[in-house]
């Protein structure tokens, strides 16, 4: 088979491009060489997040793979045939658990059978989607295109010390069924929910006090979970919603040196710029839902203003699979994106 | 995916690297933070450290562990009383280094030279700076606040890259200045050799006699000298100094009062007191190599100076006091000298109470392997860079040594020679398999043209100082010895050395110009001539 040519500096470039990609060739099973690989960085080339999720899918789908170096600014990547079963990833804190687990789940989500996945290190890293987002949002709508899988998180890994564990169970389909999602329908729960790990629960309560001054949420949809079996400290601050037709959420991470309240905050106006445009999907989930859409039968949703992490994802579903991801704007809020079946 | 792996051997931080309380997050911690950072991987860690500090080594592996799973970290207890102590920490760490086996082609050394004391951080860098440990340097730093995160950064500095040399150049003179460790006892294995060296071990402790030592030229007369002095000086048995002299060296009217010294106007140029190496030799040893080629008058006055522990220096009327041991050296039969006159029986007889034959290196095949070793480490501390053979160039040229195709005519003269050649040409502190090839037929070469080793005359004459000389100008001088030794006279010789610019010339001084050549090195015409 062809080897496709892909270019790393494409869009924002970095990870993404490398993990959609392999994601990518291993249900397809086309062979690729990624050029480029951030190009023009500081530090260029390939990082060990990247290698992480690298040698995950060459294990899932025992592939052979050249360049996988740090700093290697290109990489060939031969899928092979891809295996169910039971796979153990650990991912240094650098990196994290739940974009390795997304570089492996499309092809585990179609293959032959059963899979459990479970992943060691950060669940929880501003740089990516945690874990909560991946367990409440995404699966559940990837279960309504057919495959079922089920998330557990056994305990949350921040940055900088890690040491988190969650398990995903994979029920394979045969294919991605169709997904329409233009309405969000009825808002049936509201939470928010900060999580504080060897950390003052004070911190917790600032911020969930944020959350009710913008959003004007009252005191029942809001939780302090207080995590003593962690490795290192931590904080997230999740804001769900949960819908008819859809569940969203937003999170923020504490961070040395930013207040609780700007975090609360920030979070906080993520999800009301999201209930005032009335659309069933974030900027985030839209990101994440192409891929399987354009690997299945297709489908359609609405969304906000898409990222530019969209708008590469499109491009590289082009060159991958030839599909025509349209994106059109239909007011100052809402955006449709159109995916086609697969070819 | 064949890559080589990345190793890093460090020191645990005691103070740096110290936290238990979660806050240790927060805080940067350099061995902690070598494992967290996305353009670097860390496949083995080797930490080093003193057991007291177990606990801590624990903690910092279990969260190197977490963030970073892709890293095996390896413990490496290592004692020192006091980490402020260079020759302490620099002695055990090069224990550390030498006790492991390194693997360059295959691994990718890192040294982590920002933890420890700044002691223990000098002695990582001369380790590495010396290829006792074939690693490039990794210093770490912490974030710059605004920044955020706790990894920090990290530079990587490979010694090896030449705009580093004059910062090598002078932790090199620091380590002529704080170290001079390490005696290297050669670890040898033939049985003879090694009953000899025991005997002679008790002799040197017991007694104060002469001794005297035979064997062939290169079987190491002067080194065993040299090391007896050692040992009794370790004993506190001399407190004088070793005094070396080659007998080959003092010929003519000179070797009188190289000997035994002069007073102010002895003779024609002796302007001032000379002490002469008996008397510097006081309280020490005196090693007279090549005994057999002293003079008869030199006999007398030698014999009498044993016996007397004094004697009287070129034109005094005062004898002066010495007590020294003395040990001689010969390579030659004297009992065949005394039968015929050339050597005095009643000295011979005084010298001859403990004599030892050293074994020439082709009788003891056994001791060739450690020899090598003895002679890589003994480059490596002059020098200043560790050097290995590849095994296959090892085998080589061992089965080469032990083979019966080395005549090791100079014997541990040319291995010595041989083993240092080697160890020049080996570019990246390695000898291969080509450079012991291209050394065998080198030696094959020199045996078969007679040369005794690589110096010939050069050696014979100028003996220690020899290694002053210039290889360029080594070649010069060895041929004008040779014009000289066949010479009958000074004039001679610069007739025949400048046979062709002469004949240019209306008046031709080659006498004096042949003398002053000789000067340069030390040397006058009845050092170089032939006594006849």
């Amino acid at each position: 088979m062809a080897i496709l040519e892909v270019d790393g500096s494409l869009g924002e470039g970095g990870g993404q491009i490398l993990r959609s990609s392999i994601a990518l060739s291993l249900v397809t099973g086309t062979p690729f060489r990624l050029v480029n690989v951030r190009a023009g960085r500081k530090r260029p080339g390939l990082m060990r997040q990247h290698l992480t999720a690298v040698q995950a899918a060459a294990e899932v789908g025992q592939a052979q793979v050249t360049g996988a170096e740090i700093g290697s600014l290109q990489l060939t990547f031969h899928p092979g045939t891809v295996r169910s079963g039971d796979y153990c990833f650990s991912v240094g804190t650098a990196g994290s658990a739940t974009l390795v687990l997304q570089t492996v789940f499309p092809a585990l989500a179609l293959a032959t059978g059963r899979s459990t996945v479970t992943v060691e290190g950060g669940t929880h890293n501003p740089m990516a989607p945690p874990f909560d987002f991946l367990a409440r949002a995404f699966l559940p709508l990837v279960d309504r295109m057919g495959p079922r899988s089920t998330a557990v998180l056994e305990r949350p890994g921040f940055y900088p010390a890690g040491g988190g564990r969650f398990h995903v169970a994979i029920e394979p389909a045969a294919v991605f069924g169709r997904l329409d999602l233009r309405e969000r329908g009825e808002i049936r729960a509201r939470r928010a929910t900060a999580v504080v790990a060897l950390l003052k629960r004070s911190i917790a309560e600032r911020e969930l006090a944020q959350v009710r001054e913008h959003l004007g949420w009252d005191d029942s949809t809001l939780r302090i979970e207080s995590v003593a079996k962690a490795v290192g400290p931590g904080n997230v601050v999740s804001v769900e919603v949960e819908s008819e037709h859809v569940t969203e959420l937003f999170s923020g991470f504490g961070e040395r040196g930013v207040s609780a309240e700007r975090v609360g905050s920030t979070v906080a106006r993520e999800a009301a710029d999201y209930l005032a445009a009335g659309v069933p999907v974030g900027p985030h989930l839209a990101d994440q839902l192409l891929l399987p859409m354009a690997l299945g039968a297709g489908g359609v949703f609405r969304t906000q203003e898409p990222s530019g992490h969209t708008c590469t994802h499109a491009e590289l579903l082009k060159s991958f699979l030839g599909s025509d991801v349209r994106i059109r704007k239909l007011s100052e809020l809402v955006w449709e994106i159109e995916v086609p079946a697969r070819a | 995916m064949s890559r080589k792996k990345t190793v890093v051997v460090g020191l645990l931080g005691p103070t740096l690297d110290l936290g238990t309380k979660t806050n240790r997050w927060e805080r940067w911690r350099p061995t902690v933070s070598l494992c967290q950072h996305e353009d670097l991987l860390v496949d083995r860690l080797e930490l080093l450290y003193q057991r007291r500090y177990t606990a801590l080594a624990q903690t910092v592996t279990a969260d190197i562990q977490s963030v970073s799973p892709e890293t095996e970290v390896v413990h490496r207890l290592i004692e020192f009383e006091d980490a402020w102590d260079l020759e302490e920490v620099y002695g055990a760490l090069l224990d550390f280094a030498r006790s492991r086996v390194w693997a360059p082609d295959k691994e990718d050394y890192l040294v982590h030279i920002t933890t420890g004391t700044h002691i223990a951080q000098i002695s990582m860098f001369l380790l590495v700076e010396a290829h006792h440990i074939p690693a490039r340097l990794i210093q770490t730093a912490p974030p710059v606040r605004s920044q955020g995160g706790t990894a920090g950064s990290f530079a990587i500095i490979d010694l090896d890259l030449s705009k580093y040399d004059t910062i090598a150049a002078r932790f090199r003179r620091e380590q002529k200045e704080g170290l001079s460790l390490l005696k290297a006892g050669i670890d040898t294995r033939n049985a003879a050799f090694n009953q000899l060296i025991e005997r002679i071990e008790q002799v040197a402790i017991r007694s104060r006699d002469p001794l005297l030592l035979m064997g062939p030229t290169g079987a190491g007369k002067s080194q065993l000298a040299r090391r007896i002095f050692e040992l009794k000086k370790a004993r506190r048995q001399v407190a004088g100094p070793l005094v070396e002299v080659n007998c080959a060296t003092l010929r003519g009217d000179g070797a009188m009062s190289t000997l035994f010294g002069h007073v102010k106007g002895a003779f024609t140029g002796a302007i001032a007191d000379r002490q002469g190496l008996l008397r510097k030799a006081n309280g020490g040893i005196l090693m007279l190599d090549e005994i057999g080629e002293l003079g008869s008058d030199e006999q007398a006055m030698l014999l009498h100076a044993i016996e007397e522990k004094s004697f009287f220096p070129v034109g005094s009327d005062r004898e002066v006091q010495s007590d020294f041991q003395l040990i001689a050296g010969t390579n030659r039969d004297l009992r065949r000298d005394v039968e015929q006159g050339r050597f005095r029986e009643d000295l011979l007889a005084r010298i001859d109470l403990w004599s030892f034959k050293l074994p020439g290196l082709r009788e003891r095949p056994e001791d060739v392997a450690p020899n090598l070793e003895y002679e890589l480490d003994r480059w490596a501390q002059s020098g200043g860079e560790a050097v290995t053979f590849s095994r296959e160039a090892r085998d080589r040229f061992l089965d080469f040594a032990r083979g019966p195709g080395a005549a090791w005519a100079g014997n541990f003269r040319d291995f010595n020679a041989a083993v240092r050649r080697m160890a020049t040409l080996a570019s990246g502190g390695r000898v291969t398999r080509e450079i012991v090839d291209e050394e065998i037929v080198r030696l094959r070469d020199a045996w078969r043209s007679g040369e005794v080793s690589s110096g010939g005359l050069v050696d014979e004459i100028l003996g220690s100082r020899a290694a002053g000389v210039d290889p360029f100008d080594r070649v010069q001088l060895e041929e004008v010895l040779r014009a000289c030794r066949s010479a009958r006279s000074l004039s001679e010789a610069g007739r025949s050395l400048f046979a062709i610019s002469r004949t240019r010339k209306a008046s031709s001084n080659d006498a004096d110009r042949l003398r002053k050549y000789l000067a340069r090195y030390g040397l006058a015409w009845a050092d170089v001539a032939t006594r006849r």
